[in-house]
């Protein structure tokens, strides 16, 4: 009686509750998929407030929402710039002061005009060391915008930007800096809508609230899930060709090639780097070098490494094509400083693959008899990739020097406390480009960067790095470079680079005009369908 | 008579929630409610009339203890461990390093930060995350848990649908072919990782025979493979446990005094055997409901279901303070409301067992 009961009770519930439901389905959120790009972000992005926003996911999500006063000339292989919110910009007094025409006539998505005092307001925002910005230093050649930003200064009006009698932006700068447009397409620099800030606080980037003024405009944010861009119709420029963006949040690669393969899926950057050889025969399979750089560092103050002959040593005792033959990922093997593609790239320049003189340099340094070498640790961060370079040049060390080396792996943020705190003797490191110019390669290595953790510093490079940053002249300036760059990778060696990465993505056959660089700098307001 | 009906009614409405969820349909918001009240109240009135009302009072109070002593421990090793959450490969030159110890106040003697966190916390407030900048972790948690919860739950049916009928089947016939099969797929479900299961699986049903979804979390579909992977190895313990306990309990002496009184070997079995013998299974359930929640890590990066397990785990490589906390506690709280429950249904089920 009691099963009876039940049981007729559970279909009642059951019968009613169906009927009162509604079905739910999120999947694509209903969006024409004819007309909508449907690509992988890998996780979610940590913030879409372009004045704090660091990591990669976040700014392609970002660079798609807003434009900058200056673009990229994607088109151009050396990644030129070309006009946005500025319709003009010209150097004078050597480069230290740069004035910029705002365009007039552009939209933000909720009809307010924008005007340059929006930009104004973005770098005050960028600068406040109330907001701490990871960012802010992107701006800290900006005159009195470092002491701002360190509190040492209260008021913004002091920071080296204004306007001029004409409604011209007036940037003045604490040193000359041929390359200070290319700062200016970055997302950190970009405009903001102060009012909006204040009047929404930290919910200003949810859907129904952000206001921005790019080719595309927030629609959706399902968080760790998707995110949906619609396009901005009132754009000011070239109006966007597909209508939709659709993000997924997939974070293991094979998951979202398995999508790509069952055609859910139109752009993937990343792509399990084990199933590589089969996809590279794949239609759809792309690939191009970006401006990055991976290396090992030498802690000059430790023991055998005080003696530059060890380091040039080592670095003729590694050969560099071997190691990316073995990740087979078309990755560009390099002994100089600046990665290919940019300027001042110089194919020759830095140390050979030469045992014979590797060995002959070791002796010369006092270690003729090898027992003699101090304990040398050579670490990276964990990852299996990682750990096969670090083995391969373990063995050519072992091989081509007969030295011994420890290989030591450690947990990310460990690492990094590590280079900070107790630099081991040899360390992997890695650096991308924030922008196509090589000055962001050439002041890594400068005695006052924080990302130099050899303890090298030259005082000759330092000055040749600033004089590089400031010419306006490019001849002139790929001479200066060259000049440091020997001075780096062929006489003092601190470092020795190893390969400037390259990225391969998977792009489904409906799409077409990927915009592919080398920066990945991915802005698909020109992309179609066929 | 009142009670029973109260119990199965309660069992029939959190079944049809969760048959809603699986096809997908939204639930309605008076069913959870209803749900709720058979729930608690059932609950409040079994408390009350067995005079257990003291002693879950004092569950509670030590649940509090152990989560203020979770919590403490969490603070204090987080801080001592190398490496903080503004280490990155681009290092921060030290003027914005001071801004943003400034805003997080990480810059202030720990035992203001200490004083800070758990004088939000008993206002419910978790804080804002380092790495999802803006974002609550409340909220963090609100909008990942459920999918985590939908996962787990599945799983869980699954394993004991799989589990217990064969544990049963493999100590009744102990000894013969059944018994060796049976434990030998336990032990291999037991003893495979499901980063290897997952991915046969998807090769098999998604892409050879296209009846289920490779990845994502959209409906019945999607759901499939992900709780039968996780399920697996939860139903290779129940069953090996159930068998062990039905070898034990068949040889006690109120079967063997069931089997003298002429009783038929279905009645024995599933009168006498099965309900004394799942007493085990049943205390095992709390730890193994936070287990499957807690190890669905790789289950919900492999089918790239948004839950809460990926920020449990990649919120300690981000050094993601807050979300560490809040993560961590929340697991703390799950075990300890599963292990109370479970020890209360078993005074249900079980008339020996006194508590208080």
């Amino acid at each position: 009686m009691v099963l009876f009961k039940s049981v007729f009770i559970s279909c009642l519930i059951f019968t009613v509750g169906l009927t009162a439901c509604t079905k739910k389905s999120n999947l694509e959120y209903g969006l024409d998929v004819k007309d909508t790009l449907r690509i992988n972000i890998e996780q979610e992005p940590p913030s879409l407030d372009w004045s704090k926003a660091v990591d990669v996911t976040s700014s392609l999500v970002t660079n798609n929402l807003m434009d900058g006063l200056l673009e990229y000339n994607l088109a151009d292989p050396e990644l030129g710039v070309v006009a946005a919110l500025a319709t003009d910009w010209k150097a004078s007094d050597n480069a230290k002061v740069w004035t910029f025409t705002i365009r007039k006539g552009v939209k933000w998505t909720d009809g307010v005009e924008f005007t340059g005092q929006h930009v104004i307001d973005g770098w005050e925002r960028l600068l406040d060391p109330k907001v701490a910005s990871e960012y802010a230093y992107f701006l800290f050649d900006v005159k009195n915008a470092k002491a701002f930003n360190g509190g040492k200064i209260k008021d913004f009006k002091e920071v080296g930007i204004k306007f001029n009698d004409e409604g011209q932006l007036v940037v003045e700068l604490e040193k000359p800096m041929s390359f200070f447009p290319m700062l200016l397409t970055h997302h950190a620099t970009f405009p903001v809508r102060k009012d909006l800030i204040e009047k929404h606080g930290d919910h200003w980037t949810d859907p129904d609230k952000m206001v921005s003024l790019g080719p595309y405009k927030l629609k959706l944010w399902d968080h760790d899930k998707n995110l949906v861009m619609e396009r901005f119709d009132d754009y000011y420029g070239e109006k966007a060709k597909i209508k939709n963006i659709l993000c997924y949040m997939i974070n293991e690669y094979s998951t979202a090639m398995n999508l790509f393969e069952a055609g859910k899926l139109d752009f993937l950057y990343s792509l399990p780097f084990k199933e590589l050889p089969i996809l590279k025969t794949k239609p759809g399979f792309r690939k191009n070098i970006l401006l990055s750089s991976y290396y090992y560092g030498f802690n000059i103050k430790k023991a055998p490494f005080d003696n530059v002959k060890v380091r040039k040593a080592f670095v003729h005792a590694v050969d560099r094509k071997q190691i990316t033959d073995l990740l087979a990922a078309d990755h560009t093997p390099m002994r100089g400083w600046i990665p290919p593609g940019m300027f001042g790239y110089e194919e020759n320049r830095g140390l050979k693959f030469d045992p014979e003189l590797a060995r002959k340099l070791m002796d010369e340094a006092g270690f003729k008899d090898r027992a003699k070498v101090p304990r040398i640790n050579l670490a990276f961060n964990t990852n299996e990739n990682h750990q096969r370079i670090a083995e391969n040049v373990q063995a050519q060390l072992k091989k081509n020097l007969g030295v011994e080396v420890q290989v030591q792996n450690e947990e990310w943020k460990v690492y990094l406390s590590r280079l900070r705190t107790d630099t081991p003797s040899i360390y992997r490191l890695g650096w991308l480009a924030d922008f196509p110019d090589p000055s962001t390669f050439m002041s890594l290595m400068t005695s006052v960067s924080e990302n130099n953790h050899t303890n090298w510093s030259s005082k000759k490079y330092d000055e040749l790095v600033s004089e590089g940053g400031a010419a306006l002249d490019k001849e002139k300036r790929r001479a200066i470079y060259s000049e440091a760059q020997k001075l780096l990778t062929e006489d003092e060696v601190p470092v020795m680079p190893v390969y400037a990465a390259a990225r391969q993505v998977m792009i489904s056959e409906r799409t077409q005009n990927f915009p592919l660089n080398s920066i990945e700098r991915y802005l698909f307001k020109g992309v179609s369908f066929k | 008579m009142i009670g029973r009906l109260w119990g199965t009614g309660t069992a029939l409405l959190v079944a049809s929630i969760i048959l809603l969820s699986f096809f997908n349909y939204e639930i309605p918001t008076p069913l959870v409610y209803l749900t709720a009240l058979a729930f608690f109240g059932g609950a409040g009135v079994f408390i009350f009339t067995r005079g257990l009302t003291i002693y879950v009072i004092k569950r509670c109070l030590g649940a509090v203890f152990v989560m203020w002593v979770i919590a403490t421990l969490t603070f204090v090793l987080l801080r001592t461990l190398p490496g903080g959450p503004f280490d990155s490969e681009k290092a921060l030159p030290p003027e914005i390093l001071e801004n943003l110890a400034k805003k997080y106040k990480l810059n202030e003697p720990l035992i203001n930060q200490y004083g800070d966190y758990m004088y939000n916390l008993l206002q419910g407030d978790l804080g804002q995350s380092y790495k999802y900048i803006n974002r609550g972790i409340t909220s963090i948690i609100a909008e990942s848990l459920p999918n985590s919860i939908q996962l787990g739950v599945y799983a869980l049916i699954i394993s004991y649908m799989i589990g217990i009928p064969m544990g049963i089947l493999a100590g009744w016939k102990r000894g013969s072919w059944v018994d060796f099969s049976s434990m030998m797929v336990a032990m291999s479900g037991q003893s495979l990782p499901s980063f290897l299961i997952a991915p046969i699986f998807i090769m098999v049903f998604a892409k050879q025979l296209g009846w289920l979804e490779p990845a994502l979390w959209e409906g019945p579909t999607y759901y499939i493979i992900p709780m039968v992977v996780l399920g697996i190895r939860p139903a290779a313990v129940i069953a090996r446990l159930t068998r062990a306990s039905v070898l034990e309990v068949i040889h006690s002496d109120y079967i063997r005094t069931a089997r003298a009184k002429g009783l038929d070997q279905k009645t024995v079995l599933f009168k006498h055997v099965l309900r004394n013998s799942l007493i085990p299974v049943l205390s095992l359930s709390g730890p193994l409901a936070a287990a499957i929640l807690t190890g669905s890590f790789v289950i919900e990066q492999i089918f790239a279901i948004p839950g809460i397990a990926k920020h449990l785990v990649l919120s300690v490589t981000n050094r993601d303070y807050p979300l560490i906390l809040g993560t961590t506690l929340l697991f703390s709280l799950i075990l300890v409301v599963a292990n109370l429950v479970t020890d209360l249904l078993i005074a249900i089920v079980d008339p020996r067992v006194k508590m208080g």
